[in-house]
């Protein structure tokens, strides 16, 4: 896949994006209803290009966020925290425009709709986690009493409420992920931001936290979330954004991105009880790129347009009655995409 | 998570306070911060020294001259006659409620308002580049800007607390052990001391913020700070009244430059200034506006910069 990590074209155009092939559907898009696909998206990026002297941080990126959760992945240093910090108006865009329900995402009206949670956890160590909310709550401009209201509430929500009189500095690494979240949630953003978040937090902990982003989603709101931990991000969603080399190299459903890489091949492994007839048949098919014999009664197909595949597949064993009693795909997990994506990048993976 | 069905949140229906509010919080974190710290009140509690020794010798002042008619008066263990001891808080220590007592308070003042705000600079301001705290401000409705006027506005609490406001009170005391016409008389004196007040709070909070973003550490911003306020004010002594250079190498002396300011603003004529070999007030008023105009400049780059210095 040449086309999908070369540099800019002279055009100023991302043609990962611009590659039809490439092209995220929102009607597809997670908790995005049909109708909603006309609105403005809560966040855009719009051919965002920014530098870091003679380094290049994000190159014309174009990308639109609606209600639901989308997973931003990519080795490190492809752009994933010059993106979040873009579009937290932390940094200002080169060229291009961010922004957040219309408003420019380095404007103050746009802040106070985008909750962010960094990946670092470097707190006034002083102040007890219930002080640091609030505090973070009356920046949000909530009055005293409102930023006390919202920060228990958080605090609940984030099953912090009865730690949150201790000191950070006494804090694990779970916990400050929690006061992070809270923090980002406490004056309820369309949008949120969150860097690593279940990053050093505990397997339960994980669980709790993906239930809380995921009716965070169904209430409309907006979630990007940069993640190391592909199997964790894949559990709460399927929708991502792949960065590569400061662009994004796709966007859309594990799916649809893995069915249009089309010099990887789905591989699919079918255990039948005639393996080399169903070999014979499957080869006759013109989706079919080629079969290799497997161990047990077993075959791996490698085929392309697993959409049209996977019908006629159907069809097949319906027709000549073979009896399948396995049927897996072995590349299209979210960390085969990512490794299919980026090429010979390395595909962070921790955990 | 005990809270997913816990979720109470209702859309907000209150407005929001302005922007420029954000400053207060921004303020009140940094106090926060130093107010809990022992250091910090044992600091200000010597700093308060000076001012109690202000405070009583008024007082004492007013007293002694209630006793002129007697021969001598005891003070605890000492005995003094009271007509030397008038003189010798009102002529020799200036504590007569003119514009040499304010201005002496200042100037008193200066070393204590220093080595507080070297210790504060850091805790208030380079901590938050230091440990990368800075995403968590910038995030919310706050714009660096504000972020900059919220850490000035608790310097300037710092900085006002141990001399602005001891010297109002100061006055009031004076002005009630003295009499109330005391107050109308002193009308510009009042002005001067906010005048004074307003001029080291700007310059000191412009350059403490300022250094406080580029050092970030506390030993180097100590150590800078001594370099500022006490090796520069030693070298411009020794280069002008020790080897008779220019008097213009005394504007070194950055307090000494705000003095001949504060003087200024207090109505004192500058020939009462010893040494007598002192820059002009408009070329210390200079030095000091460009110093601060500098401050604002690499603060404005560096605010700008914040996003790439991690």
């Amino acid at each position: 896949m040449p086309d999908l990590l070369e540099p800019a074209d002279p055009r100023g155009r991302d043609r990962a994006l611009n590659a039809p092939s490439l092209q995220p559907e929102p009607a597809l898009a997670p908790f995005v209803v049909v109708d909603q696909a006309d609105e403005p998206p809560l966040l855009l990026f719009d051919h965002v290009t920014k530098w870091y002297g003679p380094v290049i941080g994000v190159n014309q990126i174009t990308l639109e966020l609606r209600p639901g959760i989308t997973g931003l992945v990519g080795s490190n240093g492809a752009g994933k925290s010059t993106l979040m910090r873009l579009a937290t108006g932390q940094l200002r865009p080169d060229l291009g425009s961010v922004q957040v329900l219309g408003h420019d995402a380095w404007q103050f009206e746009a802040k106070r709709h985008v909750g962010y949670s960094p990946d670092v956890d470097n707190f006034y160590e002083d102040m007890s986690g219930r002080q640091f909310v609030e505090t973070m709550a009356r920046l949000c401009g909530f009055s005293r009493l409102e930023a006390r209201r919202r920060t228990e509430e958080t605090l609940q929500l984030v099953g912090m409420a009865q730690q949150a009189s201790r000191r950070l500095r006494g804090y694990s690494k779970g916990m400050r992920q929690r006061i992070k979240v809270a923090q980002a949630l406490v004056h309820d953003p369309e949008v949120l931001i969150l860097d690593e978040p279940l990053s050093g937090i505990d397997p339960v902990g994980r669980m709790e936290f993906l239930a809380l982003f995921r009716l965070l989603a169904e209430r409309g709101k907006c979630l990007l979330v940069s993640s190391h931990e592909l199997e964790e991000l894949e559990k709460l969603t399927d929708h991502v954004a792949v960065m590569a080399e400061a662009r994004i190299a796709a966007v859309g459903t594990l799916a649809q991105i893995r069915d249009l890489l089309d010099d990887h091949p789905l591989s699919i492994l079918i255990g039948s009880d005639h393996p080399r007839q169903m070999a014979g048949a499957l080869l006759a098919m013109p989706d079919v790129l080629g079969v290799d014999l497997g161990e047990q009664d077993s075959i791996v197909v490698r085929a392309r347009n697993p959409r049209r595949f996977f019908p006629e597949l159907a069809g097949l064993v319906l027709e000549e009655n073979y009896d399948v009693h396995r049927l897996e795909t072995l590349d299209d997990s979210a960390h085969a995409i990512l490794g299919y994506l980026l090429g010979g990048r390395r595909v962070e993976k921790r955990g | 998570m005990p809270g997913a069905s816990l979720l109470h949140y209702r859309p907000w229906r209150g407005r929001f306070r302005g922007v420029t509010l954000s400053v207060l919080p921004v303020a009140r974190i940094s106090l926060w911060m130093m107010f809990r710290r022992k250091l910090f009140w044992a600091l200000y509690a010597l700093g308060l020294l000076m001012f109690f020794m202000f405070f009583f010798g008024q007082y004492l002042l007013a007293w002694a001259e209630t006793q002129t008619a007697e021969e001598t008066v005891r003070i605890g263990v000492v005995r003094a006659e009271p007509d030397k001891l008038v003189h010798l808080l009102r002529e020799v220590l200036k504590l007569n409620g003119t514009g040499y007592t304010y201005r002496n308070f200042f100037w008193f003042q200066g070393y204590m308002v220093m080595i507080v705000l070297a210790m504060a600079g850091s805790i208030l301001v380079g901590n938050d580049f230091h440990f990368g705290s800075l995403p968590f401000y910038l995030s919310k409705p706050v714009g660096r800007w504000h972020y900059l006027l919220g850490k000035c506005l608790a310097v300037a609490v710092f900085i006002n607390l141990m001399t602005t406001v001891p010297a109002l009170i100061l006055f009031v005391q004076y002005g009630l052990l003295d009499s109330w016409s005391y107050f109308v008389e002193s009308g510009r004196l009042f002005l001067g001391i906010l005048g004074y007040g307003l001029l080291l709070t700007v310059c000191l909070s412009l350059m403490l913020v300022a250094a406080a973003t580029w050092l970030r550490r506390t030993v180097p911003m100590i150590m800078t700070w001594t370099t500022l306020f006490l090796f520069f004010p030693i070298l411009a002594k020794t280069l002008v009244d020790g080897f008779h250079y220019d008097r213009h190498w005394r504007l070194l002396d950055l307090w000494n430059d705000a003095y001949l300011l504060g003087n200024a603003c207090l109505g004192m004529a500058q020939d009462t200034i010893r040494p007598v070999e002192q820059p002009a007030v408009y070329e210390a008023g200079l030095l000091l506006g460009a110093l601060s105009l500098l401050c604002l400049i690499y603060l404005n780059l560096r605010i700008r910069a914040v996003e790439i210095v991690r």
